[in-house]
C-alpha cells in the first residue's frame, strides 16, 4: 500500500495490484452453463505443472497455456467473448474506473466470539468467575431452542470477501500494476479477482474502456503510466493554493 | 655532485613531504536517505522499486535536503487558509520515520510557551520549501525526551539565520546531555528499552539501578534480528545517483 495526493493536496492510501501472467482458458456459453449470461474461464499466475495429475491440466492444454495457480469465473454478455488463449493485461482497466477487488481474507484460525463477532464479553472485575470473553446467553427461554446461524466461536477468516467500488487511481503498463483505492481483502501477494464494479451508482462511469479486453498487439501504443485526472504526478511543481 | 669552485655545494633544502592524509580522502561520506532503505517482510521488491521511481522523481522536481535527527529545519507548506496562502515552521527534528512516499519528521518547537510539535510528509505535495537552519547530530536517533525536558531545550528562534557550514566537514555531533523536568515523564526514559544517551539523569542511584533490571542483554546477540543493510544500500545509492544524474 502506498499513499497518492490528488492536485488539492489530499491524500489517499492506494492499493498496488499486479496483473501476472492472465490468460482467458475457456468461453462456457449460455446453454451449456444454464445461467443467464456466458462465462469465461480466466487463469493467474504461473505454476510449476507438476505437483498436480495430468488430468487437471486439460483446460490448460486446450488454451495452450502453462498451468495457473488459480482459476476464476467472470459473468460476460455475448459481445464481450474472448478467444481461448489471449493474454490479459493491466491495461484492461483505465484510471477513473470503479472496480470491485475479491480475494481470501487472512486466515485467523479458530477465534473466540469476541474477535470473530465484535460480542462485548463480561467485565475484568466485579465478582465475575471465569467469565471474561464469553458469549452470555444463546437465545431465549420462549424460543427453546437456537436458531440456525447464531453467532458463535469458530474457524474465522480464509473465506472469499469482496470490496466493492474501489477507484481505479493509475495504471502501470510496463509491470502490469493497478492501483486501487482503499485497502484489499487478503494478505501481501495474494491471488485477487478483480472485476467492474457491479454498484448501481457506478453503472456508467466507464467511458470507453477498451472492449472487450485490451490487446497488446503493438497497434495503441500507451505511456508508460495511465494516471487519473486527479492526481497530482510528481512531475508538477508543488501544490500552491493560489 | 662536482664541486663548481672548489667550495662545498650550495646546500639544497631536501623536497618539501606532500602530505597526503589518506584516511579523509577514503572515507566519502555517501548520505542515504533512511526511507529508501527497505524494511524486512515478504513484500515483492518490485513495490519498493516503483515507490523509489516516485521518490527520485520527486526529488528531481523538488530539493528535499540531507538532515538528521537533531538538526533545526524550517519548512513551509501550502495552506488554503493562511494569508499569503503559505505557513513557515521552524523546529528541531526529534524523529524520522516511515518508509517509502510515506516517510514523515517530526519538528518539535515551543512557541509562547506552548510546545508544538508538528509532523511533515517529505513526499507531500503541499510542502513548498524545507531549509536546514542548523545541520547537526545528536547522540540518540529519537528525541521524544524533549517532552519532558525543561522547554529551553526545544526553543528555537522563529527568525534564526541558516548556520553557515562548509561543504565537506564532517556532521558536528552535539553531545549535549539534557535536564528533564521533574518525574513523572511521558515514559521511563531511564529504561535500558530506550537506550538514552542525551538525558543527563539526575535520579538517586538506587533509581537507576531498579531501571537496569527491566534490561534484555541477549538482544544484542540475537541473531534473527540482524538485518545488514550494507549491500542493499550500496545498491540504492548506485540507483539513486544514476537517476539524480540525468
Amino acid at each position: 500500500m502506498m499513499p497518492i495526493w490528488t492536485k488539492s493536496g489530499e491524500k489517499h492510501a492506494v492499493t498496488l495490484l499486479k496483473v501476472q501472467d492472465c490468460h482467458v482458458l475457456r468461453y462456457v456459453s449460455k446453454e451449456e452453463s444454464g445461467a443467464k449470461t456466458a462465462k469465461l474461464l480466466v487463469g493467474g499466475k504461473n505454476v510449476s505443472p507438476f505437483s498436480k495429475p495430468e488430468s487437471a491440466h486439460e483446460i490448460f492444454k486446450e488454451a495452450g497455456v502453462p498451468r495457473k495457480q488459480k482459476v476464476t469465473t467472470f459473468n460476460v454478455t455475448d459481445d464481450a467473448i474472448i478467444k481461448p488463449g489471449t493474454p490479459l493485461y493491466a491495461a484492461h482497466f483505465r484510471p477513473g474506473q470503479f472496480v470491485d477487488v475479491t480475494a481470501k481474507t487472512i486466515g485467523k484460525g479458530f477465534q473466540g466470539v469476541v474477535k470473530r463477532w465484535g460480542f462485548k464479553g463480561q467485565p475484568a472485575s466485579h465478582g465475575q468467575t471465569k467469565t471474561h470473553r464469553r458469549p452470555g446467553a444463546i437465545s431465549t427461554n420462549k424460543a427453546a431452542k437456537v436458531y440456525r446461524g447464531k453467532k458463535m466461536a469458530g474457524k474465522m477468516g480464509n473465506i472469499y470477501r469482496t470490496s466493492f467500488g474501489l477507484k481505479v487511481w493509475r495504471i502501470n503498463t510496463k509491470h502490469d500494476i493497478i492501483y486501487v483505492n482503499g485497502s484489499v481483502p487478503g494478505h501481501t501477494n495474494c491471488l485477487v479477482k478483480v472485476r467492474d464494479s457491479k454498484l448501481p451508482t457506478y453503472k456508467d462511469c466507464n467511458k470507453n474502456p477498451p472492449f472487450p479486453t485490451f490487446f497488446a498487439d503493438g497497434d495503441e501504443e500507451l505511456p508508460e503510466d495511465l494516471f487519473d485526472e486527479e492526481i497530482f504526478q510528481f512531475t508538477d511543481p508543488s501544490v500552491t493554493f493560489a | 655532485r662536482v664541486s663548481s669552485d672548489g667550495k662545498p655545494p650550495k646546500f639544497q633544502p631536501p623536497p618539501k613531504p606532500v602530505i597526503v592524509d589518506r584516511k579523509t580522502q577514503k572515507e566519502e561520506r555517501r548520505f542515504l536517505s533512511p526511507e529508501f532503505i527497505p524494511p524486512r517482510g515478504r513484500t515483492d521488491p518490485l513495490k519498493y522499486y516503483i515507490e523509489r521511481k516516485d521518490m527520485i522523481q520527486r526529488r528531481k522536481v523538488f530539493n528535499i535536503p540531507e538532515f538528521y535527527v537533531g538538526s533545526v529545519l524550517a519548512v513551509t507548506t501550502a495552506d488554503p487558509y493562511a494569508s499569503d496562502k503559505a505557513k513557515r515552521f521552524v523546529g528541531i527534528c526529534i524523529q524520522r520515520g516511515g518508509k517509502g512516499l510515506g516517510a514523515t519528521f517530526v519538528l518539535r518547537n515551543v512557541i509562547e510557551d506552548q510546545g508544538v510539535e508538528i509532523c511533515y510528509e517529505l513526499y507531500s505535495p503541499r510542502i513548498q520549501a524545507i531549509e536546514v537552519l542548523k545541520l547537526e547530530k545528536r547522540l540518540d536517533e529519537n528525541l521524544m525526551y524533549l517532552r519532558d525536558a525543561l522547554p529551553e531545550y526545544s526553543t528555537f528562534d522563529v527568525n534564526m539565520k541558516p548556520v553557515p557550514r562548509m561543504d565537506q566537514e564532517e556532521i558536528p555531533v552535539n553531545k549535549l546531555q539534557v535536564r528533564m523536568k521533574p518525574k513523572p515523564w511521558s515514559k521511563r526514559w531511564e529504561r535500558p528499552k530506550y537506550n538514552i544517551k542525551g538525558i543527563k539523569f539526575e535520579l538517586p542511584e538506587h533509581k537507576m539501578k531498579a531501571a537496569q533490571k527491566w534490561s534484555q542483554p541477549w538482544m544484542e546477540f540475537d541473531m534473527l534480528r540482524e538485518y545488514d543493510t550494507s549491500k542493499i544500500e550500496e545498491k540504492i545509492r548506485k540507483e539513486l545517483s544514476e537517476e539524480l544524474e540525468k
